[in-house]
């Protein structure tokens, strides 16, 4: 078994390579997530943004990244990732660029974008084997326009579109089995609020050929309504929780690389938000509650 | 006309007081134009919003350049130049400020010779998600305004907050109802503008560039995290301030957990705090194991540089 890079915390980077004084609101459980994806991808490094919250990294002329980056619609940016890739291949071929200044060409995308229309492009990218990362920030919810449902959106959740009793009343889409259905290098979930768990799977993605996909879970203190203080308690209640399971796929196999022992109760993260509020008061919706605990219950009885 | 902009920071509810403010007048029979600047300004943010109100068509279109009410919900904006709280300000302007500051101190402070009023129960009033820190001056502004009356107030509250659900709508309603009362002897203090020509504009600020080449003029950046000029500190209410004292330099719990990452580690291994873009989330306050960050309001008597 490979001794993975960073054993602890304090093995973790401290450069902080992403520049400060973005538009993302204080707290922003993504931004979290992407500022230490890039102390390890470093600066040679090619962003495809679709629009999402993070088209707002880089508004001329500020941007925080230090290499180049790109804004592509909401459904094309792995094919924007193609164009680039090829571009970096053809110079490379004619010998314009050496391999030392080769890019790494990184897709950034919201839920929006990775679980609905950007699926197709996705899929088509990693059946044409691209070489490239794609990084979906997962706030479950089109959080950049006021926190409407995406595909990504769970189960009994408020949203600006889901304001009945019961909340979204649709499933949140699994992606990662969608993606790895393709067979492709690499995916992997990650969490901001598990940096070490995070900075060996981006360790190990950077070190694979062909298509790598990461979905950060990214706590949304403006979406999910919360305190923005409270952001990593909540993305380690996620994983805590068995809400958001912390797993890869490489080599045809799904290993999960932390699992929660002892497994809190779902409430311990629903009760925090409120997006779901409205399962514990006035009356707490015990039944709905339990149907969300048993999901998460069955999931880890196919696990361990 | 009456031109009316509203000063807030983003999460204060800005948008809707404007809203409330406009219904208000668009029933009392003016035409109405209200809204919020949209931008990519996020919760903690500087924004504003703006009312337009006549009993004749409205022709104006855009920012509020030579407002006659001016509406400020959180003082610490007044001295931030990037918020243009003070932006056209003239003599006849009515400045509405959420202080618990005397009115005189502003306008000594400002040096200003317009009508100043201060609402203290609004400074400190908590902003929690069903009760907007903003409706306080909605309520108090219908009543400088003069031709707004309480029982229209009470229904464009009510129409307005009604998707918040009926608590939120009582005590919404509690506060303006509040503020219109407590402002009922300056009943009318605001007056309307007079007409306005395009003619009559001063030019904006711009600086006018040739037309440049597309290799030139496209926007493309070659610097490198440019977004560091932007100071984001502005966007904070609270300051977290490291007790050093405390602090056991285990900077990957604070410095890692940073959503912005802006707190850098100093060569002997101490987390120190970048205010000029440190937006406030407090999340290193949340996670210090040792409790060696706390939070002080950014505007006390407490500010004092406790992390040298």
């Amino acid at each position: 078994m490979n001794e993975p890079k960073f054993r602890y915390m304090k093995d973790l980077p401290s450069a902080r390579l992403l520049g400060s004084g973005t538009a993302m609101c204080a707290g922003c459980g993504g931004l979290q997530a992407l500022h230490g994806i890039y102390d390890i991808l470093g600066e040679k490094t090619v962003f495809i943004n679709a629009a999402g919250c993070m088209t707002l990294l880089s508004v001329y002329p500020f941007t925080p990244f230090r290499g180049s980056w790109l804004y592509t619609s909401m459904a094309s940016a792995p094919a924007g990732a193609q164009g680039v890739r090829d571009g970096l291949d053809i110079l490379l071929e004619k010998k314009r660029i050496s391999t030392e200044e080769d890019l790494e060409v990184v897709v950034l995308t919201g839920d929006g974008a990775a679980y609905g229309m950007g699926l197709s492009s996705t899929s088509g990218a990693i059946e044409r084997d691209l070489d490239f990362l794609y990084i979906c920030y997962d706030n479950e919810g089109y959080g950049n326009t006021g926190q409407q449902f995406s595909g990504a959106t769970p189960h009994g959740a408020r949203t600006a579109t889901s304001k009945g009793p019961r909340g979204f009343t649709g499933f949140k889409k699994d992606l990662f089995s969608i993606w790895a259905a393709h067979r492709p290098a690499y995916v992997a979930t990650i969490a901001g609020a598990e940096p070490l768990d995070l900075a060996n799977k981006i360790e190990k993605a950077r070190n694979l050929k062909g298509p790598r996909l990461l979905i950060a879970i990214a706590p949304c203190p403006t979406g999910w309504d919360y305190r923005p203080e409270d952001s990593v308690d909540i993305g380690k209640l996620a994983v805590r929780t068995g809400i958001w399971p912390l797993k890869e796929y490489i080599d045809g196999k799904v290993v999960h690389t932390k699992i929660p022992h002892p497994r809190l109760p779902v409430e311990e993260y629903l009760k925090r938000q409120g997006r779901f509020a409205h399962l514990f008061t006035p009356a707490p919706d015990t039944a709905l509650i339990a149907e969300i605990q048993a999901r998460v219950d069955g999931y880890w009885k196919g696990v361990v | 006309m009456y031109r009316i902009r509203f000063h807030g920071r983003g999460g204060q509810g800005i948008k809707t007081a404007s809203r409330i403010l406009g219904t208000t007048l668009f029933m009392e029979g003016f035409e109405v134009q209200d809204g919020p600047r949209y931008g990519a300004e996020r919760r903690g943010a500087p924004m504003f919003a703006y009312v337009r109100a006549s009993m004749e068509p409205i022709q104006e279109r855009g920012i509020i350049r030579l407002p006659d009410l001016v509406i400020v919900t959180d003082d610490s904006l007044i001295p931030i130049p990037a918020a243009g709280v003070l932006t056209g300000v003239a003599e006849r302007t009515v400045l509405l400020i959420n202080s618990d500051e005397e009115p005189g101190l502003w306008r000594e402070r400002l040096a200003l010779a317009g009508p100043i009023l201060t609402l203290p129960a609004a400074a400190h009033a908590p902003h929690i998600n069903t009760q907007l820190t903003s409706v306080l001056s909605t309520g108090a502004a219908a009543n400088l305004i003069g031709v707004i009356s309480r029982r229209t107030l009470e229904e464009a509250i009510r129409k307005e907050l009604a998707p918040l659900g009926a608590g939120a709508v009582e005590v919404n309603l509690e506060n303006g109802l509040k503020a219109f009362d407590l402002t009922v002897v300056l009943k009318g203090s605001v007056r309307e503008g007079g007409k306005t020509q395009a003619a009559s504009y001063d030019p904006p600020d711009w600086i006018d560039l040739p037309f440049e080449e597309a290799a030139i003029s496209a926007p493309a950046i070659h610097a490198t995290a440019t977004s560091e000029r932007v100071k984001t500190g502005v966007w904070r209410t609270m300051r977290p301030v490291i007790d050093y004292s405390l602090c056991n330099r285990c900077w990957w719990i604070c410095s890692t957990f940073c959503a912005d990452g802006v707190i850098r580690v100093d060569e002997e291994g101490y987390p120190r705090i970048d205010y000029e873009h440190c937006k406030g989330c407090m999340i290193c306050v949340a996670q210090c194991p040792r409790h060696a960050i706390s939070a002080i309001p950014e505007h006390g008597e407490d500010t004092g540089e406790r992390q040298e």
